[in-house]
């Protein structure tokens, strides 16, 4: 055709800005159809996501609580069981809440819906898609915790201010399993792939000195434990609500924020590589 | 006896030639459908659960490994380092924790089987697959249909309960392994006490619109958490223990504690437990078969 087609075509993307053929700017965009899609359809089941929790702390702080007794917590200290169990069934809250958010939704929204290919053909990047669903889930994270923690409030389990922290912390460690999620969603072909998620987190939720603590294991498998994100989530929180803080802490804020940025990068990297090839 | 050769006669058949049985006529076949159809259903129910024998047969082999490991070793020694926790067990001894929580555990692996199957299996056969409808066109009855998802869902619940068995066998937790066993079929009691009623309740869904979400959260959830699965249902106060009266789950728990250790408890309060899981399945088939006949053919 004519000469002026071929020499001069048009760009749409801001090449010369950092992270410009990843990133549009317009994360707000992708946050506020999340929202609007949200209330428009579930918001009912949504809200009522924190009443699993609440449901274990009720059950097993009382009943369990009655046959455990006391148990040494955080610096060695004796603390009544439900005091011990509360912090680590908020951290499995946060992984439960963004594992689903990253995982299911995402794997429909990729598949079925096919959402993001709609979103990826306006000047949207995949950054912006990636951070607006993260930012979404860890909204809706935040939302739990604030609950949970408010419900820990009226049955007296909270003893120190620092506990207040706890809402924060939590949200940390949802963004650390949510921006890993979604890049391994990017990988999955299938529905009963998903299964498979559900097989890692349950035995973590059972083992990460959720219910007792480390010390009833055998060494060897004490390191493997620790090796797991979830059980820096739950010994993060349990220094967290009583205010007992050691180098230990500062660790487990460093896993989460390794766990981050290399989410982050993976999920973004893999969704150029399905979109944008 | 080989038929004689002649010109005349036509060619053989391949069914002859091969010394098979003839054939059904369509009118033979389709009596034969009425009269088996709940079996022919179930059969094809459980070929399409090899669609997904992986996720099967995953839940039924790590659930038990995780379970048993996570809570019946690690949280087994902190219960029993504890002098005020002592499970009473037949003839005045007492049990460890371990073997307290296995019948617990099998009776609770039978109700989230069910409570999968129930639900989402259902409306797959109604709305998405629509796998009832096929067979409603043939000589096989909606009532058959009803019966036949049940059969699956039995076979399915059997399996997961008969290998959790054996995982408590081999991890200790069984006592009297010569009555033990029976505790697979008490199990799937409970899976089927609480999957009819809930069957009949799926079988009159139009949409999901969260409804299946809500059932999870609001009623297995707090089923499985107050049933006295991890704890005597008496550590709770009075304000939540009615959960366990009503559920399914500590009725058949109760009984499998009996058959597993020998848990001390009045022979008419073993009835009671019977009489009230065998109450809800039948009368929540009953409704069920109900419902997909008016759903169906109506």
């Amino acid at each position: 055709m004519s000469i002026e087609n071929r020499t001069a075509p048009t760009v749409l993307v801001p090449q010369d800005r950092f992270l410009g053929s990843l990133y549009g700017r317009n994360i707000r965009a992708v946050i506020a159809r999340g929202l609007k899609a949200t209330w428009g359809t579930n918001w009912s089941i949504m809200v009522s996501g924190f009443v699993e929790p609440v449901l274990y702390l009720v059950a097993m702080g009382i009943g369990l609580g009655a046959l455990v007794g006391a148990v040494s917590g955080p610096g060695g200290q004796e603390m009544e069981y439900a005091n011990f169990i509360a912090p680590a069934l908020l951290a499995v809250s946060a992984m439960n809440g963004a594992v689903y958010d990253s995982t299911m939704n995402v794997f429909f929204k990729l598949h079925y819906s096919r959402l993001y290919e709609g979103m990826l053909s306006t000047p949207l990047g995949p950054l912006d898609v990636a951070m607006g669903e993260i930012f979404l889930a860890l909204l809706r994270g935040a939302l739990y915790a604030t609950g949970f923690t408010a419900v820990m409030g009226a049955m007296g389990l909270i003893t120190s201010p620092w506990a207040l922290l706890m809402i924060p912390a939590a949200v940390v460690i949802a963004f650390g399993f949510a921006s890993f999620g979604m890049a391994v969603t990017s990988y999955m072909k299938t529905f009963q792939q998903l299964d498979w998620v559900q097989m890692i987190m349950l035995p973590m939720f059972l083992l990460s000195a959720t219910f007792y603590p480390l010390s009833v294991y055998p060494e060897a498998v004490q390191s493997v434990i620790q090796a797991l994100p979830l059980w820096h989530g739950v010994e993060l929180l349990r220094q967290i609500s009583v205010g007992i803080f050691s180098w230990g802490t500062a660790g487990h804020l460093l896993y989460f924020v390794v766990m981050i940025v290399l989410g982050l990068t993976l999920t973004t990297n893999r969704l150029r590589a399905l979109f944008l090839k | 006896m080989t038929r004689p050769e002649s010109a005349a006669q036509p060619a053989l058949e391949r069914h002859e030639v091969l010394g098979l049985r003839s054939p059904l006529t369509p009118r033979q076949t389709a009596a034969r459908a009425r009269r088996f159809g709940a079996l022919y259903y179930a059969d094809m129910w459980i070929r399409r659960m090899r669609g997904y024998q992986g996720t099967v047969l995953m839940t039924a082999i790590g659930t038990p490994l995780v379970y048993l490991l996570g809570m019946g070793t690690g949280l087994a020694v902190l219960i029993d380092g504890n002098s005020n926790a002592g499970f009473p067990g037949g003839d005045g001894s007492t049990v460890s924790y371990l073997v307290f929580l296995g019948p617990a555990l099998v009776a609770t692996a039978a109700l989230m089987v069910s409570s999968e199957e129930n639900t989402y299996t259902v409306m797959g056969g109604f709305k998405w697959h629509r796998t009832y409808y096929g067979p409603n066109a043939s000589p096989i009855s909606s009532g058959q249909i009803a019966l036949g998802h049940v059969l699956g869902v039995t076979v399915r619940i059997l399996l997961t309960t008969g290998l959790y068995y054996l995982f408590l066998v081999l991890f200790g937790a069984v006592v009297q392994p010569a009555t033990g066993w029976l505790m697979i079929f008490t199990a799937l009691l409970a899976g089927l006490a609480f999957g009819m009623p809930l069957l009949a309740f799926s079988s009159t869904l139009k949409e999901d619109k969260g409804q299946f979400a809500m059932v999870q959260r609001f009623i297995v959830m707090p089923l499985f958490l107050f049933s006295g699965t991890f704890f005597p249902l008496e550590s709770l106060p009075l304000a939540v223990r009615w959960i366990g009266w009503i559920s399914p789950l500590w009725h058949s728990t109760e009984l499998g504690r009996v058959l597993s250790y020998g848990h001390p408890e009045p022979a008419a309060m073993t009835a009671v437990h019977l009489v009230y899981l065998l109450v809800l399945t039948v009368g929540g088939l009953v409704l069920a078969r109900r419902n997909f006949t008016r759903r169906l053919d109506g």
